[in-house]
């Protein structure tokens, strides 16, 4: 019962706990640079400023499909916490970023439409590697469902390292970070699918980004499960990791990106699969 | 029972010529009431009929159809010396010297030329209700076509006696009858695709014909190696499935995938689907959601208990995922609407046969749900891009880029149809299915191929996810300035038929968490002749022993096609209005997509698809 209960409290305070890392992420980043950075709670009073703004849309489908790119991936994230089916809550993910590219694609704006086709093949580059490591999971718990994750006694991480680093290499894709920001690139096509949304409408956008990152940290925790401790060192390992890389790489082009995917991440949870399976 | 189950033969059958003489209201009439009470029948029958159903006809019929077989191959050698066509001669030959040689050989046996079992049934609501809509939508385009009078009666009428000899071969139990029916459908593919009469037509549907009848000889085969394999004796599926386990010979099974994977346009044999695209949309619509293709996972499905763990099972697995990945990625880099429909249908039933022809529950399950819902999305999909050409007269998906602002209605059923093609078959549902199936079944003794298999539709899903973003892409954009949205009109057959499919695709996904054991689960215990358990456990359903988070998943469903159609509505009306970001320029630009270039690999894809091909075969002699 208290798990339920800890599990709601977690899911509701997602957005929150997710604009917090954000938040660590920019003073984390700015450090690396030696600058001082913003507070730490800066991403929250960016918040507040947009809900102020006038509200501007290009047209009601458009806003729309932003709010509800949002209400997915909380659901998503929810499934996850929940410790439901493996497969099922990538599926949610991917159902998520269809609705962003979606909404990407239903306006008539250059930049919106690179931003989706980039988004598009960013899914394509790391949903196969993601799949990939459930099978393997599923193949050594015996089921799907990530809450049986919690009940093996050595956790993940030792059982399918290759797994682990499957996953590191995708993440900087899935949470858009250089080298491999290409859906977003500011500099280029000024922040692709999110471009023609603005003050009330943009804060669905900028709040569901919070959300990708607690999606993302607790596939990082998962490798820990039950082992507390090591699943946080594992989350901020991860988080320094994700951090100094895109401080420190320039973006590549799509092309690269996938090929990178295909070439190096696929065959690594392809490898994964196979030592599990003959395990 | 049993005349009922006649009537669905012979109604269209009788319907046929008389649509060639109605003028146009009766014919509308007529095919209108035919298609109604086919789809009646099939519905009474899957409901009402309990046991399978077999008939015997009287001696003469067999007589006739030995007949009808010799006067058909004779057709096909006129054709080949009519449109001189030296591979279509050649295969006509080589037929009739099979057919005629199995003449005078067979020893006669009484047995059930008929069989209707639940499978039969099940293919019967796909067959009458889908190809019902596709002949009522006939009517109304083929009036545009610049063709004489009699030319568009007789394309009606050649649609009707198709659905009545897709009737009669997915209950034929009989080998001769089955192979008869099965050129039955060449045909009618070949005078559908030739439909048109100009050069390309005829070329196309020329090779549809030798492909196809590639199949027709492997079923000669298939029965020549069952009447002359001691132990065997009556050539029907029913008594070789039977007798399968201990004759342990498995060639007339793999002969009879062969024909089944041409039919389904497996690679190296996905030309002559692509070709088929040349012909008016409604007949590619017949071809790639209810008739012709369907009998590929179909007779996989009927053939599935003997070929069940086997080697030959297992190159069929092989086969199958293979086309499922590079049939997507080809896709990819297509322009033309109906082509890139076309990859897909390949792709889609590779997966259809690969789940068969693993022939567990579950996959036969899954087998089913895809063979259903993609008829019905591939239908709605065909359907509107003929709906596209006849209204707006655009073929390529990069001319669409307009279509979000003057057809609305129509890019939201693409929409729709794209989504309910990517939702059922792919992501949770049947992904972790295979994983579960492909694995458990353990590929027999090689591990490493079931995790190969098992990547192919991982990476393969993953690209079918972005071809269907890809091309919704360029027809949803609209600009501001439309925001409330008007739907076009169209006529009324036009709509009525999109709006049907739309209902049945609604109805099927809320109704899926019963019909999961009431529709799929009793069909798919009569195929692989095991109880299919459906249980439910809270939140969870339980078929045999795998677990499926079906209300979480059903919602997800329901989600992504409602919120396209709920954003068509919804109106925010005190937001202000801004003008799309473009660096303040003002130029003209068109919407684009990217482009994956296929062409340099396709050789070795087709070399691969003939490897397996040849693999099919050599396993079942070995």
């Amino acid at each position: 019962m208290n798990s339920i209960i800890i599990c709601t409290i977690i899911v509701i305070l997602a957005p929150f706990i997710g604009g917090l890392v954000y938040g660590i992420e920019r003073k984390v980043k700015a450090r690396m640079q030696h600058r001082v950075g913003p507070p730490i709670l800066q991403p929250f009073y960016d918040f507040m400023k947009l809900v102020d703004k006038r509200a501007m849309i290009v047209h009601s489908a458009h806003a729309f499909l932003g709010i509800m790119h949002f209400i997915a991936l909380w659901f998503a994230v929810a499934v996850l916490i929940f410790g439901g089916d493996f497969i099922l809550v990538i599926y949610l993910h991917l159902m998520a970023t269809a609705l962003l590219i979606i909404a990407g694609y239903s306006t008539r704006s250059v930049f919106s439409h690179l931003g989706s086709n980039r988004l598009a093949i960013s899914a394509l580059a790391y949903e196969p590697v993601l799949i990939l490591i459930a099978i393997s999971v599923y193949l050594t718990t015996g089921s799907f469902e990530i809450s049986s994750i919690f009940s093996m006694s050595t956790p993940l991480i030792a059982k399918m390292p290759l797994a682990f680093v499957a996953l590191l290499l995708i993440l900087p894709i899935k949470l858009k970070k250089s080298p491999f920001d290409v859906a977003e690139a500011h500099q280029e096509i000024t922040g692709g699918a999110e471009i023609e949304y603005s003050g009330i409408f943009f804060e669905f956008l900028y709040t569901a980004k919070w959300l990708d990152y607690v999606f993302c940290y607790v596939l990082v925790y998962l490798f820990a499960a039950n082992n507390v401790w090591l699943g946080l060192g594992l989350v901020a390992a991860t988080f320094l990791y994700i951090n100094a890389l895109d401080n420190s790489t320039a973006r590549v082009d799509y092309k690269q990106m996938l090929k990178f995917s295909m070439y190096v991440a696929l065959p690594i949870a392809f490898i994964n699969l196979l030592l599990t399976i003959l395990k | 029972m049993n005349q009922l189950v006649l009537v669905l033969f012979i109604l269209p059958l009788l319907v046929s010529p008389l649509l060639l003489v109605l003028p146009r209201k009766a014919r509308t009439f007529a095919t209108v009431t035919t298609v109604s009470i086919l789809s009646l029948i099939s519905v009474y029958l899957y409901f009402r009929a309990d046991e399978t159903i077999s008939i015997m006809l009287p001696g003469i019929v067999n007589t006739i159809i030995a007949g009808a077989d010799v006067i058909l191959l004779l057709y096909f050698g006129y054709i080949a010396i009519q449109r001189k066509s030296l591979l279509v001669g050649i295969m006509s030959v080589l037929q009739l010297g099979g057919v005629l040689f199995l003449l005078t050989k067979m020893p006669h046996h009484e047995a059930n030329q008929i069989l209707v079992d639940k499978l039969s049934l099940f293919m019967f609501l796909l067959i009458n209700i889908v190809s019902g809509v596709i002949a009522a939508f006939a009517i109304e385009y083929i009036e545009e076509e610049n063709c004489s009078e009699y030319r568009k009666r007789f394309f009606l009428s050649v649609i009707m006696w198709f659905i009545g000899v897709m009737n009669l071969i997915v209950s034929a139990d009989n080998l001769e009858y089955f192979f008869l029916f099965f050129e039955l459908t060449t045909l009618a593919s070949y005078l559908l695709i030739s439909f048109r009469k100009d050069e390309e037509s005829v070329h196309n549907a020329l090779t549809a014909l030798w492909m196809n009848q590639i199949g027709g000889i492997a079923i000669l085969g298939a029965i020549f190696m069952a009447v002359f394999t001691p132990g065997y004796g009556e050539i029907t599926f029913s008594s070789l499935i039977a007798k399968a386990p201990t004759v342990g010979v498995l060639l007339p099974f793999a002969l009879l995938a062969v024909a089944a994977l041409i039919k389904g346009a497996q690679m190296p044999f996905s030309k002559w689907l692509l070709g088929a695209m040349v012909a008016p949309t409604p007949v590619s619509a017949l071809l790639h959601s209810s008739t012709m293709v369907k009998i590929a996972p179909f007779v996989i499905l009927r053939i599935s208990p003997a070929i069940h763990n086997t080697m030959l099972a297992q190159v069929i697995i092989g086969l199958t995922a293979f086309v499922f990945l590079v049939a997507a990625i080809s896709a990819l880099a297509q322009d033309t609407f109906k082509r890139i429909l076309a990859f897909s249908t390949i792709s889609l039933l590779g997966l259809m046969c690969l789940m068969a022809a693993i022939g567990s529950e579950v996959a036969v399950v899954a087998a089913l749900l895809l063979i259903i819902f993609h008829g019905l999305s591939k239908c709605m999909l065909f359907l509107n891009a003929g709906i596209i050409e006849r209204i707006f007269h655009w073929k390529k998906a990069s001319d669409m880029d307009k279509l979000g602002e003057v057809g609305p209605f129509t890019s939201l059923i693409v929409a729709v149809g794209f989504m309910s093609l990517l939702l059922p078959p792919f992501g949770a549902f049947v992904g972790k299915w295979f994983s579960l199936e492909t694995i458990g079944a353990g590929l027999g003794n090689s591990q490493v191929a079931g995790a190969l298999v098992i990547s192919a539709i991982a990476i393969g899903g993953a690209v079918m996810s972005l071809l269907y973003f890809k091309v919704m892409g360029l027809i949803i954009a609209r600009s501001g300035e439309k925001d409330k949205v008007q739907f076009e009109s169209m006529p009324i057959l036009f709509s009525s038929s999109m709006y049907i499919l739309l209902a049945l695709i609604f109805a099927g996904i809320i109704s899926l968490p019963f019909m999961m054991g009431g529709f799929f689960a009793p069909v798919a215990s009569d195929v692989t002749g095991l109880a299919v358990n459906v249980q439910w456990s809270k939140l969870t359903m339980m078929i045999g022993e795998a677990q499926l988070p079906i209300i979480p998943l059903f919602l997800a469903f329901l989600f992504l096609p409602l919120t396209m159609i709920i954003a068509m509505f919804v109106r925010f009306k005190g937001a202000d209005r801004a003008k799309e970001y473009m660096c303040g320029e003002k130029v003209e630009y068109r919407l684009s997509s990217f482009y994956f270039n296929t062409e340099k690999v396709t050789p070795y894809f087709i070399a691969i698809g003939i490897i397996f091909f040849i693999g099919i075969v050599t396993v079942a002699i070995i």
